[in-house]
């Protein structure tokens, strides 16, 4: 398989609404995005965000009321399926049950008219690509949830596409496979270098896999970033919290100035260092990860520079190579992970402990 | 979804429970006395005569007329099969995958549904007043002034519009169940719509094909009412040759043995078609596949021919029933076009007895019958009991036989005492629920598979005898296929005739053998006027099953008149 | 509990429902000529009449099944053939009404099995409009019926199934003078012509009627109902002659209500019921002399060339003529 450079993906303005009673609201809003070549992005969010509609958008399942879709600044809106050259893996795999293993696969190919030998050899060498040699004789319902996978990513892959798309292709694996061909999938689209598209509502799997994740909400992109940049940066409440775990604290601006905002926290005023934002009184929220808030025994000293505030564990879990705390400041609940516990010793549930947590690793976002 | 599997518990504890074993043996009873004694009063009928004897069979095999017959009935059976199915594919084509409106195709299935509640002789008669000599289409339309409508042509055409609604419906189904990521697949592979349609969608509806055809070579196979009014001396078909054998000939004997020359086709039919559903469905419908594919695997072009012939045909459903509502409403259809209520005037007058007589007879069938086939369906598909397989196979003989088989079987097996049965209600009622009790036990089956025993185990856990959790755990879970059987059961006791036509008595008449009558003695107008409240009362309750199953808790099991299509 | 009261509902509908002295009859007559008949004896002695209405080989062969228990007391309007196959099968027994005694001796059986309630014959009926059209005359004989221009343009009875049949196969018979062979030959020729055999007698008028075919040989009352209900029609009669049908009336073997069979059976010998043949348009002659008669009925039966019928002959001959039908003349 040549590692083609893969094609560049622009939706712009894509918007569908579908014209069915259940559906109130417009599935797919106003979607704008780029895929570089070669580059995975995962379009990622909860059931219902229109992730699912957008890739089948592109691939060609769907037409867009509204927008275009160009693949290498063709404008393929109008294109039929069969023409826009995609890889298309679904959910359940779609496997031809009626086809052989080799039949599955060389369907693409037997649509190109490719010679035999030709088809025989690619399939040969997809398929030993995917860690299944040998089983070209073999019928999809004889073969395990992983392996079907492989041949549905196979069959995809043969035909030598612009764009790959995937639409949530390990949901139906058990957790510790899922794991595996997620690392296999990255590892495989790497190596092709084909562009890919891949939906999800796992974000540990997005984060896992992608160069850039998309965060969807409510038919609309919340947020496009590299997964360092969503997670340290979120842009609002629901990426903030669709990502990872976090601390919501609400808090008030008292001074606004460039570079330092002041806002009341836990009955104390905090600076935190980022431009101000929002008028003086606003509500906002704090974003705080769980790995930011560190634990010290009452009437221990805080380390400078640091917010310290009086606290008592709620509860405790211990998880091994880490534990998580509840604990109450202020009548707010807070979440709170350290790791290696064993070495730094475990309080006790009730005990009284000082909260610490550096106002750096605070992140302002002006939604109440 | 994975099948429920029987539970656990091994075929000797099930002979050992206080309340399986009885209702057990008393379905046994029921199946030997109504099933299996009349089929082998037929057999030594056929085959004794002091000493066992091939004599009778013999005779047939000589007479050109019956060995014309054979070869006939083959031959038609065939035939409808494949133009039935290929009509019934382009129907359920256009239903499914053709994007029409939900309202559309509601009208299509309301009007398809239209030739499987009917009486049996409507679309031969409409067709004579169509299609046949002076016929008010091809003469009065087209000018054609003698198409000969008797014989295999005819034959065909109103077999065709008659059971294309079976092929319709179980096709639908079969192409419905397509998992649309499948032929998404295709699509997405580069494949174009008729790459798409050859080497995905066709092979995966093959097996629904294939059951199409073998359920249609069944029904034909078993049409007594179209051949006698179409078939003519030209086109000769085994049932209606047993009939008038009986009936014409007094010949008892040679009716038997013309009905076993008709069993083994059919029988072998039936054998093959169950073994065919039964072998592992090849498609089955998983994950996400509630996203419909806007990319209709049928072209523009594609559409609009398919279109074009469901819409003849439509044409040409409607225009039938159209003439026989005429035909109801005015005094002579042809002659005397002034309109007339003298024949409703009759039907609910003179004709009255007949109607509150099969009413009756149907409305006793309905409870009795859907009992008993969700009784069955419980035990062959829930208990271990030994020989349950082969209690499910008895009790679908006299379903696999053609009508005119199981009416002269009954004749002959309850006429004399200790068992004369023959004239009165109770052997309509079991002649029926015999007969038609099927739907409602594949139903049963079907939404046992969906509910897990483990239910039924908690019930037991918690101290309550098999028949207590029969009642109030697997039965309200069930309803729907009670509810389906029952309705089936009503459409048959409406609609039916090849049976039953032997055993109508002074006491007991049926609307079916009253339409029959009309239509022998030319009294046209009332056999409409008959016609057409059967069809209205079919109609409405095929409507109100259809709703109610809408309201009912429990499974999914589809219209009921899906239920009609095998 | 529901179910069991249901279970026994079910048990009570098993006893066969008929009303202690209803009388039951089977007849091969239209229930619209039958079913006046039969009011009007119930009306004048209040008992209620339960019949079935079946074509005479259905008749005979139900009655045959019914041997060893019989639900029929009276077979009551058929016609001479199926009686002389009903003695041939031994379900009737003879009876001779008292008040029968002026009928003719040969409208009844000699053996008293059976006697005759009225007259019939055979006659060809044709659509006046397509004659014309066709340039032809109505056909006045046997032969007639041969000429290519009727071809697949006669409908007629199927001997299988219509006593109406047999009749026209006696007819034609006696018309060649008893010569089976010539009789055969004729059948032969004729069938070119047919365009489809109809399971009952009269199943061919309506269709001639409507001009779906030229000519229709049907029983005269079947003819006549078709010329009433409006329809255009000639009627003639070939000049070879056509057999003469009676329709009788005989009481069932082991009946259960013999009582009732045998005063219903006296009544049908009274004028009035003999009257009720003109009255109703049942266009049939009485046979007890003095019997009111209609006189359309009786100027078409003068036309008629009537050409008598030995009924017991025709009883043990009847499968044999059948079967060749069956097998010589519409084997294709």
């Amino acid at each position: 398989m040549s590692g083609g450079a893969g094609a560049r993906l622009r939706l712009v303005s894509v918007s569908k609404r579908f014209v069915r009673a259940e559906h109130g609201a417009a599935a797919v809003a106003d979607v704008s995005l780029t895929v570089e070549p070669g580059e995975l992005l995962t379009l990622l969010g909860p059931s219902g965000c229109g992730k699912t509609t957008t890739l089948r958008m592109v691939a060609g399942f769907e037409r867009p009321d509204t927008g275009q879709v160009l693949i290498d600044d063709q404008d393929v809106t109008g294109l039929m399926v069969y023409r826009r050259s995609i890889g298309f893996v679904f959910q359940n795999y779609a496997l031809f049950p009626h086809l052989t293993v080799f039949e599955n696969v060389a369907y693409g190919l037997r649509v190109q008219r490719l010679r035999e030998a030709v088809v025989r050899e690619r399939v040969g060498r997809v398929l030993a690509l995917v860690g299944l040699p040998g089983y070209e004789r073999r019928f999809p319902n004889q073969l395990s949830g992983g392996e079907q996978q492989r041949v549905a990513v196979a069959r995809a892959v043969v035909v030598e596409p612009r764009l790959l798309l995937f639409d949530e292709p390990l949901s139906n694996l058990d957790a510790k496979l899922r794991v595996q061909m997620r690392e296999e999938l990255s590892r495989l689209q790497r190596q092709l270098g084909i562009t890919t598209v891949y939906v999800t509502h796992d974000q540990e799997e997005a984060m896992a896999i992608s160069d850039r994740i998309a965060v969807m909400q409510a038919g609309r992109v919340a947020q496009v970033g590299t997964a360092r940049d969503l997670y340290r940066a979120p842009r609002s409440v629901f990426v903030a919290q669709f990502i990872g775990r976090v601390n919501l604290l609400p808090a008030r601006v008292v001074r606004a100035g460039p570079g330092a905002t002041t806002v009341t926290l836990w009955r104390r005023e905090v600076t935190v260092p980022v431009d101000g934002a929002g008028a003086i009184g606003a509500d906002v929220s704090l974003v705080l990860r769980p790995e930011s808030v560190g634990l010290l025994a009452a009437g221990a000293a805080a380390p400078a520079g640091e917010i310290a505030v009086d606290g008592m564990v709620r509860s405790r879990t211990f998880l091994g190579e880490k534990v998580e705390y509840t604990v109450e400041v202020d009548g707010t609940s807070l979440l709170t992970v350290a790791y290696d516990p064993l070495r730094h010793g475990l309080f006790e549930s009730g005990a009284r402990v000082q909260v610490i947590c550096a106002p750096a690793s605070l992140r302002l976002l002006s939604e109440a | 979804m994975s099948p429920a599997a029987a539970p656990a518990g091994s075929s000797r504890a099930a002979l050992r429970d206080p309340v399986l074993a009885p209702v057990v043996l008393l379905l046994w009873a029921a199946v030997a006395l109504f099933v299996l004694y009349p089929v082998s009063r037929l057999l030594v009928l056929t085959f004794w005569d002091g000493g066992p004897t091939l004599a009778a069979v013999r005779e047939l095999v000589t007479s050109w007329q019956h060995r014309r017959a054979l070869g006939n009935s083959l031959l038609l059976a065939a035939l409808v099969a494949s133009t039935g199915t290929v009509l019934g594919f382009a129907f359920a084509l256009l239903a499914v995958r053709a994007g029409l409106p939900r309202a559309v195709v509601g009208i299509l299935d309301a009007v398809v549904l239209l030739p499987l509640i009917s009486p049996p002789f409507t679309a031969a008669i409409a067709l004579i007043f169509a299609l046949g000599p002076r016929g008010l289409i091809s003469y009065h339309v087209f000018g054609i002034a003698s198409l000969n409508i008797y014989g295999l042509g005819g034959t065909l055409l109103s077999e065709t519009i008659t059971y294309f609604p079976v092929a319709y419906l179980t096709l639908k189904a079969v192409i419905a169940n397509i998992d649309p990521n499948l032929e998404d697949g295709a699509f997405s592979l580069g494949a174009r719509r008729g790459r798409v349609f050859r080497t995905v969608t066709v092979p995966l509806a093959a097996p629904g094909l294939a059951n199409s055809f073998l359920l249609l070579s069944a029904a034909s196979l078993a049409d007594f009412a179209t051949p006698l009014i179409l078939g003519g001396t030209k086109f000769p078909v085994l049932p209606t040759q047993a009939f008038l054998q009986i009936t014409g000939l007094y010949d008892m004997r040679g009716g038997a043995a013309l009905s076993f020359l008709l069993l083994v086709p059919a029988l072998a039919v039936f054998v093959v078609q169950r073994w065919w559903t039964e072998r592992r469905s090849v498609v089955t419908v998983t994950g996400k596949s509630g996203a419909a594919t806007s990319v209709k695997s049928l072209s523009p072009g594609a559409v609009a021919l398919l279109a074009l012939v469901c819409l003849a045909t439509l044409l040409l459903v409607l225009t039938f029933y159209a003439l026989i509502v005429v035909a109801s409403m005015v005094r002579a259809l042809g002659a005397d076009n002034h309109l007339s209520m003298a024949h409703y005037a009759h039907v609910f007058g003179g004709g009255l007895k007949a109607i509150r007589d099969t009413l009756v007879i149907a409305a006793i069938c309905m409870p009795v019958g859907g009992l008993f086939a969700v009784v069955l369906g419980f035990v062959v598909a829930r208990t271990r009991f030994p020989g349950r397989r082969a209690l499910e196979f008895a009790a679908m003989i006299n379903y696999a036989l053609p009508g005119t088989i199981v009416g002269i079987a009954y004749l002959v097996a309850f006429n004399d005492p200790p068992l004369a049965l023959t004239g009165t209600a109770f052997i309509l009622v079991v002649c029926y629920v015999f007969r038609y009790s099927l739907a409602g036990t594949r139903a049963t089956t079907a939404l046992l598979a969906q509910i897990d025993p483990s239910i039924e185990e908690a019930s037991a856990s918690l101290g309550a005898r098999r028949d207590v959790t029969f009642r109030r755990v697997v039965l309200p879970l069930i309803r729907p296929a009670l509810l389906a059987g029952m309705t089936v059961l009503f459409i048959r006791a409406m609609t039916a005739i090849s049976a039953t036509i032997f055993l109508v008595s002074l006491s007991w008449s049926l609307v079916t053998v009253r339409i029959l009558e009309g239509i022998t003695n030319l009294e046209l107008g009332q056999a409409s006027a008959f016609s057409v409240l059967v069809i209205l009362l079919v109609y409405a309750a095929v409507a109100l099953a259809s709703v109610a199953m809408r309201w009912l808790p429990g499974g999914q099991l589809g219209r009921a008149g899906s239920l009609l299509g095998g | 509990m529901s179910t069991i009261l249901l279970l026994l509902a079910c048990l009570l509908l098993a006893a066969p429902a008929w009303g202690a002295d209803a009388l039951n009859v089977y007849t091969a007559w239209p229930e619209s000529l039958s079913q006046p008949i039969f009011k009007a004896y119930s009306a004048q002695t209040g008992v209620p009449i339960n019949f079935i209405r079946l074509s005479t080989g259905e008749l005979v062969a139900r009655a045959t099944a019914e041997k060893n228990n019989p639900r029929a007391d009276v077979i009551w309007g058929a016609p001479g053939d199926g009686f002389a196959a009903a003695k041939a099968a031994g379900i009737i027994e003879p009876y001779r009404p008292p008040t029968a005694e002026k009928v003719p001796a040969e409208l009844k059986d000699p053996e008293g099995y059976y006697t005759a309630v009225s007259r019939n014959t055979l006659l060809f009926m044709s659509n006046a409009k397509l004659l014309k059209e066709k340039g032809l005359k109505p056909p006045t004989s046997w032969n007639d019926l041969l000429d290519p221009a009727y071809k697949g343009q006669i409908q007629t009875a199927d001997a299988r199934t219509s006593g109406t049949a047999l009749t026209r196969i006696l007819s034609i018979y006696y018309a060649f003078g008893r010569d089976e062979e010539k009789a055969m030959e004729y059948q032969k020729k004729l069938h070119q012509n047919v365009q489809v055999y109809t399971k009952s007698g009269g199943g061919c008028t309506i269709p001639t009627a409507m001009g779906q075919a030229m000519v229709c040989i049907a029983h005269m009352p079947d003819a006549m109902e078709a010329k009433k209900k409006g329809y255009d029609m000639l009627t003639t009669f070939p000049r070879e002659g056509v057999a003469a049908v009676i329709e009788g009336v005989a009481l069932v073997k082991g009946a259960k209500n013999r009582d009732a069979a045998v005063r219903f059976i006296d009544w049908t010998f009274t004028k009035n019921m003999q009257d009720l043949l003109d009255k109703n348009e049942v266009y049939m002659l009485p046979t007890l002399p003095g019997g009111s008669i209609n006189p359309a009925v009786q100027a078409l039966m003068k036309e008629a060339k009537l050409l008598p019928v030995d009924l017991d002959w025709v009883g043990k001959n009847r499968k044999r003529l059948v079967d060749r039908w069956v097998n010589e003349v519409i084997k294709e």
